[in-house]
């Protein structure tokens, strides 16, 4: 049920909700569904645009539940599916709300035009996503006209806007969202030059390199990047280099290709502002915040899942991720939640863990991420000299996630754990 | 046929502040600007230090305008309503070298007239800026921050409000004295020339623009990076210069909150300072400029060499200085004035030759320029007001004249009863669409609408930190775009980033025209 | 002769090893390997004789909260129909509102596959 105006008039007063969920992308919405399934039915989803689905609306392509829901659907149809059981359960939302403050008591304020919200919570939920890494992020040089543009604001102007950003194009990363790009500019008239991609292995899915590049012959060069941008009032061209193992561009590879739009699909960064003001800690691996197994942050009663915490290959994981977490908020408002303080530590060729922190008394599934390419690796997590958990993984890609189990059982005390990749 | 008293050439900070102290006159102002905005040249790439004066040379320009400007910028600011913090400067040094060179400024910047200036040791230093990194330093507490972009929207904007008006994207392309006996007689029958009372012995200048030509008594070329070509057009010799190019990094606010102070290291023996970290009064930080030559008029390209040095150097004085908080770069260009055989720096040149009549020609208005802007402007105010008089025209005082502009707090910087307040009375204020400098709806429509007309996408964003923050306008550019084809009832091939082909759509993707 | 190809049917992206002969125009499997699953198979022996494609994009919308619907073909299209049902696409309007899995196109170019919305727009 969408809140209705006579509700929002009474917005100077205090509002009250168990659990207040800030956005209502994939995230949000699975762990409402599942929250309110639990028996925690007085929850607020807050959504900041004019309907639920977060990203996956501007997300037409298929693809999507193959995990979740065993079939191939696309963003939309995806969205609608949490949705339909967000409305079947009358769970309460408002849309077109933007949350700008988040206390460590859980008092949330948010922007709407009918007026100011407080609502005084138990628990806080961040489900907020992620941003697209820009441009400026990367400092790629060169002059700064119009037609430099990440993917995802490409996608929202044609998906959503009916705009079309270009026509001659060239595609820096190698990321899902620009290799699906590609192919989006190529259906409708645009000519895509080419895909590049600084390091040597592309970062998307090897299935998006098929059906989004090789079946329209778009060509993907990799250690490849984009070394200058040129024209002044619209891009012209960019110039593009070849780089070392070191990244750094070589010289006397440059080429120069005319075009009038480069989109970036240069990664994704978890977006924080509300949780570093309410006070969580971030974990500078993840971008996101540290969290205990049932992804509680370091404030208690904040808990996060989704790309918010820590960007996912797939939005299925995101679902599945904040159904957990939802599990978590329901021990947490009985009082039932363990204390975390056996830490996670990143050894040998790990980049990240979620989560950072565990209680030891549940068994966990532990997500991580390679820092660089390893073949028949061997992830280990070992507490002092034993080892109490192992994975072998056929190719160990840092574009991919890794889940590994963690039994409780296996655990020998309360000494940190350390995760690492066997040679 | 359109006839002014005073063409101002150039919308920088240094022509917005011409036509703004112009406008305390009953003088028709029109500002010509080639750009679509103002200060989209060196009047906004820059540091944005509201200078003290200590570097100048004891009587130049440079030091008797920035002290003036200095002094008076507390009531400049709260008159236009722009942010703008008087941080004092830090200059530090680690060895008695350090000290030396330190010393010589100090000595200098008192002769200016600079006041306050004083040395201090390492508490005193902490105390003031915790992150500061050296053993004593000269402490100089009128230097201040602003934002040179706001600040040259707001002369542009006052000086709109008191009747100047301002064209974009017109730039002259001629410049031409036409003696009286040739004027047009059409010309001389127009009410406006008419009451100008113009005598035989007065002549109008014809400008010719990409927009058409207009006529006007007096030319103030502050043309900026061209004020040599302008200034030949109108009859000058170039000064001879040379373009210092200087680059950035702006950084996120995140690395804002491990800097209050500008913190400089101490000067070469030559006297330049080199790459240092400066906090902005929005809370970003700015770490920059290097420098290198350049002799292309706009070359505002950011190089990947200079990029990287300016990280490298950056590092060694901000520690903060990390690849996250990287958002965007920039850079400008200092077109100095030199003596092209000794090499020497030398000081603004500001002429007003008899010999070209009713002319004023700014060149090489560099730092401290937006902090000499009005002090210059004043200047050229009571010249041009003074040889009126001279030619027996009194030149009235605009008696409507307000120096104020009105200005709306930020969403953003609101307490949460201000903001509960302000949507109260305009629910726009409650449609957020900046998510990352919460900017609202109220404040992209005022942007939209600004008094200037400027209708570019950087036009909003310089008006309104749209854009500016972390996701450089992933999440609200889309919004933003659809609202300004609405407001302006544009078509999306209509719309503009910055500059004048600069489109941001080839059209729609699917239109009801059925394709062939 | 052996082929190598990646299975596009899910996020796994097999890469897949095809070991066939040709006989005239006919292609004969005989061997199938790299899949995870029984899916694979099925996309190889596809891809080997025509390869098909699902595609996703927007039909225009008159009188809607917004401008376009997403859209999505119902089942798999051969390849070297895609631009060719791209312009029936192209060509289409419909009239708000729209509901999610209406068949906005049936029977698109006789290929037995539909167009269906994959939104609601009201």
């Amino acid at each position: 049920m969408g809140m209705g105006q006579d509700n929002l008039n009474k917005v100077n007063q205090v509002m009250e909700a168990s659990v207040v969920i800030v956005g209502g992308g994939p995230a949000g919405l699975a762990a409402a569904v599942r929250l309110y399934d639990r028996g925690v039915t007085d929850l607020l989803i807050l959504e900041r645009e004019n309907k639920l689905g977060g990203i996956l609306k501007q997300c037409i392509h298929d693809g999507f539940g193959l995990t979740r829901f065993g079939e191939s659907l696309s963003g939309p149809e995806y969205a609608d599916r949490f949705i339909q059981e967000v409305k079947q359960r009358n769970i309460r939302f408002i849309t077109d709300t933007t949350v700008i403050q988040i206390t460590p008591d859980h008092d949330v304020y948010a922007a709407h035009r009918d007026g100011l919200l407080h609502v005084r919570a138990r628990a806080v939920i961040l489900a907020m996503g992620c941003r697209e890494r820009t441009r400026g992020a990367l400092a790629i040089p060169g002059t700064r006209p119009a037609g430099v543009l990440t993917a995802g604001v490409a996608q929202a102007y044609m998906n959503l806007q009916n705009r079309m950003p270009g026509k001659k194009i060239v595609i820096l990363g190698s990321g899902d969202i620009g290799l699906i790009m590609a192919r989006r500019l190529t259906l409708e008239g645009a000519h895509v030059l080419g895909v590049f991609e600084i390091n040597p292995i592309p970062s998307g899915l090897p299935r998006n390199i098929q059906q989004c590049l090789n079946d329209y012959g778009i060509p993907l060069f990799l250690s490849h990047t984009v070394t200058d941008i040129r024209g002044t009032d619209r891009l012209q061209e960019v110039v593009v280099s070849k780089v070392d193992e070191k990244l750094q561009p070589l010289a006397g590879t440059e080429k120069v290709y005319a075009c009038d739009t480069l989109i970036l699909s240069v990664g994704l960064i978890p977006e924080n502002e509300l949780t570093i003001g309410a006070g969580a800690e971030l974990c500078p691996q993840t971008g996101g915040a540290y969290v205990d197994e049932w992804y509680q942050t370091t404030v208690p009663g904040l808990f996060a899942a989704g790309n918010v915490l820590h960007v996912h290959d797939l939005v299925d994981f995101v679902s599945l991720e904040a159904e957990t977490m939802a599990e978590g908020v329901v021990r947490y408002l009985n009082g039932a939640l363990p204390n975390a303080s056996i830490a996670l530590r990143c050894g040998k060729n790990i980049g990240h863990t979620v989560p950072q922190k565990i209680s030891g008394t549940e068994n966990v599934v532990v997500t991580l991420r390679v820092r660089a390419p390893q073949k028949d690796a061997e992830i280990v997590i070992r507490q002092g000299k034993a080892m109490v958990a192992r994975k072998r993984v056929r190719n160990a890609l840092p574009a991919n996630m890794i889940e590994i189990h963690l039994l409780k059982d296996q655990l020998t005390g309360g000494q940190d754990l350390e995760v690492s990749v066997n040679d | 046929m359109e006839v002014y008293d005073v063409a101002v050439i150039g919308a920088g900070v240094v022509g917005c502040a011409v036509a703004r102290e112009l406008s305390r006159y009953r003088l028709n102002v029109l500002v010509l600007e080639k750009e679509l905005d103002v200060a989209t040249g060196n009047s906004s790439r820059n540091t944005g230090m509201l200078h003290a004066g200590f570097t100048y040379k004891l009587g130049s320009r440079r030091a008797r305008y920035s002290v003036e400007g200095n002094q008076e910028f507390d009531e400049v600011a709260a008159e236009l309503g722009i942010p703008f913090k008087r941080t004092g400067k830090l200059v530090v040094g680690f060895t008695d070298h350090d000290r030396a060179n330190i010393l010589k400024f100090k000595a200098n910047g008192e002769a200016n007239g600079v006041r306050g200036i004083r040395m201090i040791d390492a508490e005193e230093m902490h105390r003031i800026e915790p992150n500061a990194g050296g053993n004593f330093a000269m402490y100089v507490p009128s230097s201040g921050i602003l934002d040179p972009m706001q600040y040259t929207i707001a002369l542009g904007e006052n000086a709109c409000k008191n009747g100047a008006q301002f064209r974009f994207g017109s730039r002259v392309t001629g410049i031409v004295r036409v003696g009286h006996e040739a004027l047009p007689k059409t010309l001389l029958t127009d009410r406006k020339v008419q009451a100008m009372q113009l005598s035989e012995e007065e002549d109008l200048y014809r400008i010719t623009t990409n927009r058409g030509m207009i006529y006007a008594k007096w030319v103030v070329n502050s043309a900026g990076a061209y004020a040599n070509e302008i200034g030949r057009l109108l009859g000058y010799n170039p000064v001879p210069q040379v373009g210092y190019k200087g680059e950035y990094y702006v950084l996120d606010k995140k690395a804002g909150a491990y800097l209050r102070t500008p913190v400089y290291p101490a000067p070469k023996d030559n006297g330049g300072f080199v790459t240092h970290a400066t906090p902005t009064v929005d809370g970003n930080i700015l770490v920059g400029p290097d420098w290198y030559y350049t002799h292309i008029p706009e070359d505002y390209a950011n190089e990947k060499q200079s990029l990287d040095r300016l990280f490298e150097d950056g590092r060694k004085m901000f520690t903060k200085m990390e690849r996250r908080f990287f958002i965007r770069n920039f850079a400008g260009i200092r077109w100095r004035n030199i003596d092209p055989e000794t090499r020497e720096i030398l000081d603004f040149s500001i002429r007003a030759d008899e010999t070209i009549p009713n002319t004023v020609s700014l060149v090489g208005i560099e730092s401290p320029g937006v902090t000499a802007a009005l002090p210059i402007a004043r200047r050229i105010t009571s010249l041009i007001c003074g040889r009126e008089e001279e030619h027996g025209h009194l030149v009235a005082a605009n008696e409507n004249f307000d120096p104020k502009r009105k200005v709306y707090k930020r969403f953003s910087e609101m307490t949460l009863e201000e903001k509960a307040e302000a949507i109260r009375e305009n629910p726009d204020y409650g449609q957020i669409f900046c998510r990352c400098e919460n900017v609202t709806r109220a404040e992209i429509l005022r942007a939209i609408h600004n008094p200037l007309g400027v209708h570019t996408l950087t036009g909003i964003k310089n008006r309104t930190r749209s854009m500016m923050g972390r996701c450089q306008g992933g999440y609200c550019q889309t919004r933003i775009t659809e609202l300004l084809e609405q407001e302006l009832g544009v078509r999306p091939e209509d719309l503009r980033y910055q500059k004048e082909n600069g489109w941001l759509f080839t059209g729609l993707m699917r239109s009801a025209e059925k394709e062939d | 002769m052996i082929k190598e190809m990646t299975c596009v049917v899910c996020p796994n992206g097999c890469l897949l090893q095809v070991e066939y002969e040709k006989q005239g125009d006919q292609v004969a499997i005989q061997r199938i390997t790299g899949n995870l699953c029984k899916r694979g198979l099925e996309y190889a022996r596809q891809e080997m004789v025509s390869p098909r494609r699902t595609i996703a994009s927007s039909i225009l919308v008159e009188g809607g909260s917004m401008p376009l619907v997403s859209v999505r073909t119902s089942g798999p299209i051969p390849k070297a129909m895609i631009f060719p049902v791209m312009a029936e696409i192209r060509k289409c309007s419909v009239k708000a509102p729209v509901q999610a899995g209406t068949v906005l196109i049936p029977n698109v170019l006789d290929l037995g596959v539909d167009i269906i919305a994959t939104r609601t727009v009201e």
